[in-house]
Order: C-alpha cells, then sequence, then structure tokens
C-alpha cells in the first residue's frame, strides 16, 4: 500500500468576520489520495471547495483561519511550515490551476515569460533555460504555434488558450500534487473536453496525483478516480466513481445526480424547495437536513459521522438511501 | 505598423489642440475689460494717440481679421510687449521659461526619487516603519505651504547654517552665465566647461529644488502607494503568490502595472508647476516665467501673462502626448 501524497486530518476553517458570527467553511475534513490518483471533489457553490483548495496552498483566504486539523503533504504538515517553506513548495510540489485565466495571469507580461518565472525560480535554471523549458511546455499544452505564443500577452489569447497557458505553469516543475479549482468552468464543452484529456494524459504520465474541484457531477465522471461529495463543510459521501455512481447513498448526492436525469419523476423526488442556508458555528445535525427530502426529526438534532456502509464507500446520513 | 499609424494620428491632431489653445488664447485676450490702446498708452494720454494706437494695433477691424492677424504675429514671435519689462513678451519668456523649466524637472526628478521608493516601501511592508512615517509625510506634504517650507529651508541652510547659498536667483553676483545653448544653466555650464558657474548654478539650486521636491512628492507617494495596493491585491498577484514566487518578484511586477497611474499623476504635476512654482520662485528671486506672469497680472500688464498662458497651454500639450506615447510602450494591451 503506497503511502498516501496527500492526507487532509480533521481540517476546520473558520472565517472570522468584524461583527458578526464565525463563519464555518469547513467543519472536520478528512480525506487521503495516493500518488497517480485523481479525486474528483464535487460541491455546490460556498461549500468550501475554494477555501479547500487554498488552505491546502497555504494561503488561506482572509479573513479565514485554520482552528484545526493537518494537512500532510508527503509526510510533512504544511500547516506548521513557514512562510518561506511553503513559498518554495508552491509552484514547484504542489500546483494550483486555476478558473478565469485571463485575469489571473499578469496582463504585462508576455505569457512565455510568465511560465519561464515560475522554472527559474523554483528549478534555479538560467533565462535560456527556462525558456526552452517553458517553450517545451507549452508545446506539450497543445498550444498551436507556441514560438510566436511565447511572446502573446495574455489578453491576446482566447479563454481556452490561456487556460492551457495556466496548466503550463502548473506543471512546469513537474510537481507531486496539482489542484484543480473549477478550472475549466466557463470554458466552451469542447475545450473542456480537451483540457481535461490533456490534464489526464500528463497526470498519468508524471504519476502525479490531483485534486479535481467542480460543481459539475458529469464532468467527473470519465475523468477521476475516486470522488467525494462536499456540502457545508463536510464531506458527506465518497468512494470510487464507479461504485458512488451506481451506488449514490446519500440524499445529496442522488439530488445532484437527478438534477442532470432526463427523468423528470426522478428530477421532482429529490429535488425540494429551498436554498442552502449558511451554516452557523454552532448548529447541530446535518446540514443538509432543510433541504432533504427524506429528514427525520433526529437529522436536525444529531450530528452523523462518516461510515463505511460498503467496502471503500463512506457515507455521511442518519438514513442513506440503500437498495 | 499599429504603433507608427497612432503615433501619426496623435501627431496630426496636435494641430487642431494647438488651433483651439490659440483661440481660447484670442478670446482671453479680447474678454479684457476696457480699451487696450487706453490701458498701454494711459489716462493721460490724447485722444489722437489713442484712435492712432488703436488704428496701429488693428482694433477697428472686425474679429476674424483680428484673429488671424494675431496667429500672423505669433508666427512672428511677436506677442506684443510688456510695458513693465518694455521689452517683447517672447524675448522675456525665452529667457524665464528655460529658468523655470530648470527648476520643476529638477524639482520633479527630486518629488520622483522620494515619492517613488517611499510608495513602494510602504506596500511591500504594510506595517513596517516605513509605511508610517510615509503616512505622516503624505499628511504633512498636502498640508505644508511651498513657500513656507522654502523660506524655512532659507533660514536653517543659509542663515543658521550659512551651508546654502543667498537666495538671489540662480547665480552668484559675480558669476558671469554661460552662452545660453539650452536655457538650463546647470547642462550650460557643463557644454561650456566653466566649472565655476557650473558650481555656483548647483549651489543656487539645491534649496528650491528640494522645496519643489518634498512638497510635491506628497501626492506622487499617495499614488504610488494606492496603485501598488491595487496591484498587489489583484487576481495576477495572488496568482503569483500561488505559483510560489518570491516576494520581491511579485511586488516588482506590481510596481509595472502600477506605473501608469504614478506616469499620470507625473504629467500632471509637470504642467501644473509651471506657473504653480510661482511662490518658490518668487522667495529664490528665480525670475523664472510664473513669477513674469504673476507680475504682469498684479500691474495690469497682459501681454505677459497672454504670453505665459499660451506657453503653458503648448506645454501641457507636449506633455501630454509624451506621456500617451510612453503608455504604448509600457501597455501592451493599448497596443493590442
Amino acid at each position: 500500500m503506497e503511502d498516501a501524497i496527500l492526507e487532509v486530518e480533521d481540517l476546520h476553517v473558520t472565517y472570522h468576520v468584524y461583527g458578526k458570527e464565525p463563519v464555518k467553511a469547513l467543519r472536520g475534513l478528512d480525506f487521503e489520495i495516493k500518488p497517480g490518483d485523481i479525486l474528483g471533489l464535487v460541491g455546490e457553490s460556498g461549500s468550501g471547495k475554494t477555501t479547500l483548495a487554498r488552505s491546502i496552498m497555504g494561503l488561506v483566504p482572509a479573513p479565514g483561519r485554520i482552528e484545526r486539523g493537518r494537512i500532510l503533504f508527503d509526510g510533512e504538515d504544511l500547516t506548521a511550515k513557514s512562510r518561506e517553506a511553503m513559498q518554495s513548495i508552491r509552484g514547484r510540489d504542489l500546483t494550483m490551476v486555476v478558473p478565469n485565466p485571463r485575469a489571473e495571469l499578469n496582463p504585462l507580461v508576455p505569457v512565455g515569460r510568465q511560465v519561464a518565472n515560475v522554472a527559474r525560480v523554483h528549478l534555479g535554471l538560467s533565462k535560456a533555460q527556462a525558456n526552452r523549458a517553458a517553450l517545451e511546455m507549452l508545446q506539450a499544452v497543445k498550444i498551436s504555434d507556441p514560438e510566436r505564443r511565447f511572446h502573446t500577452y495574455p489578453h491576446e489569447l482566447s479563454g481556452g488558450m490561456a487556460q492551457r497557458v495556466v496548466i503550463a505553469m502548473a506543471l512546469v516543475c513537474s510537481p507531486k500534487f496539482i489542484i484543480s479549482d473549477d478550472a475549466t468552468s466557463g470554458l466552451d464543452v469542447t475545450v473542456q473536453a480537451q483540457v481535461l484529456e490533456l490534464l489526464n494524459r500528463l497526470v498519468s504520465e508524471k504519476r502525479t496525483a490531483m485534486l479535481y474541484i467542480t460543481r459539475d457531477v458529469g464532468v467527473t465522471a470519465h475523468f477521476c478516480d475516486r470522488l467525494a461529495i462536499i456540502y457545508d463543510g463536510q464531506i458527506v459521501e465518497t468512494a470510487k466513481t464507479a461504485e458512488l455512481i451506481e451506488y449514490p447513498m446519500h440524499p445529496y448526492t442522488l439530488m445532484l445526480m437527478a438534477a442532470f436525469s432526463q427523468n423528470p419523476r426522478l428530477r421532482s423526488m429529490w429535488t425540494k424547495a429551498g436554498s442552502r442556508i449558511a451554516s452557523e458555528a454552532g448548529r447541530q445535525g446535518c446540514p443538509f437536513a432543510p433541504r432533504c427530502v427524506r429528514a427525520e426529526p433526529r437529522c436536525y438534532q444529531d450530528s452523523v459521522a462518516l461510515r463505511e456502509l460498503r467496502p471503500g464507500h463512506l457515507v455521511r446520513c442518519h438514513i442513506p438511501v440503500t437498495r | 505598423m499599429n504603433i507608427i499609424r497612432y503615433i501619426g494620428k496623435r501627431l496630426l491632431f496636435i494641430v487642431p489642440q494647438l488651433i483651439g489653445i490659440v483661440l481660447v488664447c484670442f478670446i482671453l485676450v479680447k474678454a479684457i475689460p476696457g480699451d487696450p490702446a487706453t490701458l498701454m498708452l494711459g489716462p493721460m494720454a490724447s485722444d489722437e494717440s489713442i484712435s492712432r494706437l488703436r488704428r496701429e494695433l488693428g482694433l477697428e477691424k472686425p474679429l476674424p481679421v483680428q484673429f488671424l492677424i494675431y496667429i500672423e504675429n505669433l508666427t512672428r514671435g511677436d506677442m506684443g510687449k510688456s510695458w513693465q519689462t518694455t521689452k517683447p513678451v517672447f524675448d522675456d519668456l525665452l529667457l524665464r521659461l528655460p529658468a523655470t523649466l530648470e527648476l520643476i524637472t529638477f524639482g520633479l526628478l527630486g518629488a520622483l526619487l522620494i515619492g517613488i521608493p517611499l510608495g513602494v516601501m510602504s506596500a511591500y511592508r504594510k506595517r513596517g516603519i516605513i509605511s508610517k512615517v510615509a503616512d505622516y509625510y503624505g499628511l504633512f506634504a498636502g498640508a505644508l505651504p511651498d513657500f513656507w517650507l522654502a523660506l524655512v529651508l532659507i533660514l536653517f541652510f543659509y542663515t543658521i547654517l550659512g551651508l546654502a547659498p543667498s537666495p538671489i536667483g540662480r547665480l552668484d553676483l559675480t558669476v558671469i552665465a554661460p552662452a545660453q545653448v539650452t536655457g538650463f544653466l546647470t547642462v550650460d555650464c557643463l557644454i561650456a566647461g566653466n566649472w565655476r558657474a557650473f558650481r555656483s548654478a548647483a549651489a543656487h539650486l539645491v534649496l528650491p529644488v528640494l522645496t519643489l521636491a518634498l512638497v510635491n512628492a506628497g501626492p506622487i507617494l499617495k499614488m504610488t502607494l494606492s496603485s501598488m495596493d491595487r496591484m498587489l491585491s489583484a487576481h495576477f498577484s495572488v496568482y503569483e503568490e500561488l505559483c510560489g514566487l518570491p516576494r520581491l518578484m511579485i511586488v516588482r511586477n506590481a510596481f509595472r502595472n502600477a506605473l501608469p497611474s504614478v506616469i499620470t499623476i507625473v504629467s500632471v504635476l509637470y504642467g501644473y508647476l509651471l506657473g504653480g512654482a510661482v511662490l518658490v520662485e518668487i522667495v529664490f528671486s528665480w525670475g523664472g516665467a510664473g513669477q513674469y506672469a504673476v507680475q504682469g497680472v498684479l500691474n495690469s500688464d497682459f501681454n505677459p501673462v497672454l504670453g505665459f498662458v499660451l506657453f503653458s497651454s503648448v506645454f501641457s500639450l507636449f506633455v501630454y502626448l509624451a506621456v500617451d506615447l510612453i503608455y504604448l510602450v509600457i501597455d501592451p494591451r493599448i497596443r493590442g
């Protein structure tokens, strides 16, 4: 059994807003990812996905703070590391692919040079070597005419092209772990498929592990090895992809899948009116209860722990769906 | 190709802009109440000398014709005479404008040297000592009257310490100015190889330049700081941090992005200071253009005032043109 490259243990992240109740963004997150694995993290807006991604990178968005828990990367606890230590890990062993790339790239620097900068800083290459590495990377991400595109500026690129540049920046140092934070949302479906296929290939070539964060269940089905469903800062269900798709057990998972279904009866069965309520720090009970069609009184009162209901399949529910 | 076309368009656009400036100046000339001839000759003049002067000046002709005469005079360098100096305004300005230009150019350079580093370092370390110092400095610089600071500096460095030369102008009384090539005394002295004059000119520049630098560093500092703050919290800076780039590099990149705002404010200050340095000029007896214009205003001597307005408008025009071209170079989004 290989050691996990990333282990998140009981991670609690809270946002302390001045003058308001603290908001718990992550409430006891537990998961692990092995080298070469792709874990798909599915959740809706506000479920804590980006908070998790940034917390792993060591850049918890202000005014958030890690209250409890550990993030073990290659055996070392990232929460205990200094700023300088994190700065050398970020971009080299642990990288992130961000969404909306044209807003994230520096508008005044040619894209090739931005990729080369990452290589220079982390790999200690000379300017010429870094430029060469950047060029190779641009070719690897299938950017057409890479020599010319090396000198273009971000605003001259299309969304898909810019996304590839960002992927190149994430991969140029051959990282051990990549986090993709909603990286393909906003792209055309065909471009999305190309980008995913590209990521898949590059990841399997180098045995990189990946945390693929998304709002779209459908996309993850073909792409990820394991899936984890996150709701309101907690993982509510996790299993191998095939297992989860065939035997979904948590009501929220079923609701997500029903939403894509063609069957109107299925959809009406699983969807209840009402949107997500932001969870207060001290609330008891299952956070999904207000939206759950199967909720019973005890769902509002008692918290649930993750339980292994089938081999390798964990669910956090009082009344999971079993057949 | 785009760049050349853009420059060409801008240069072409200068022509209507210049015509507009001249038109406004002409309207200002005509808007002055009273009869110019009477004003020039004084209350004791006889009626026939007044009407003779009126005919000479073409004041009886219709306005558009007068405008054309005005333009024609301008192209010959005739802006009228100042009745105070009894010399043509054009010659007066040719003597005084370089004095002011030298002063404000060095003054702005000094302001940049003080303001930009303070602004960048404040943004780099938001809770450090430099940040606090810069905060108070920005406050004071805005509140400080420049002539007061000038007097304080003179009191301290000349009267008490005896380090600076006396504030009687650009050169010591005993030093002869070199031949005028650029109008900048320092440059002309270097060209002529006249070391004594150079030292004198430089020494006399120190205090007024210091005054202008200290006062104008305030807005430059504030603009740099706010621009840097904006750039450092922008998406691309956060992304650079995500890629593990060192903080120094992130700050350097943010500075490049903040540059356009700083350049804008420098250009505004530059245009303003041509006249705005007048109080400093007066305190140091500089003999500059602003001083000249103010004396004209105080003594109802209109030709110098109008000449100055024309010159400073044209100056601002070219400063803004230069700034636009600089933007073209540093911001690829404009080219694309």
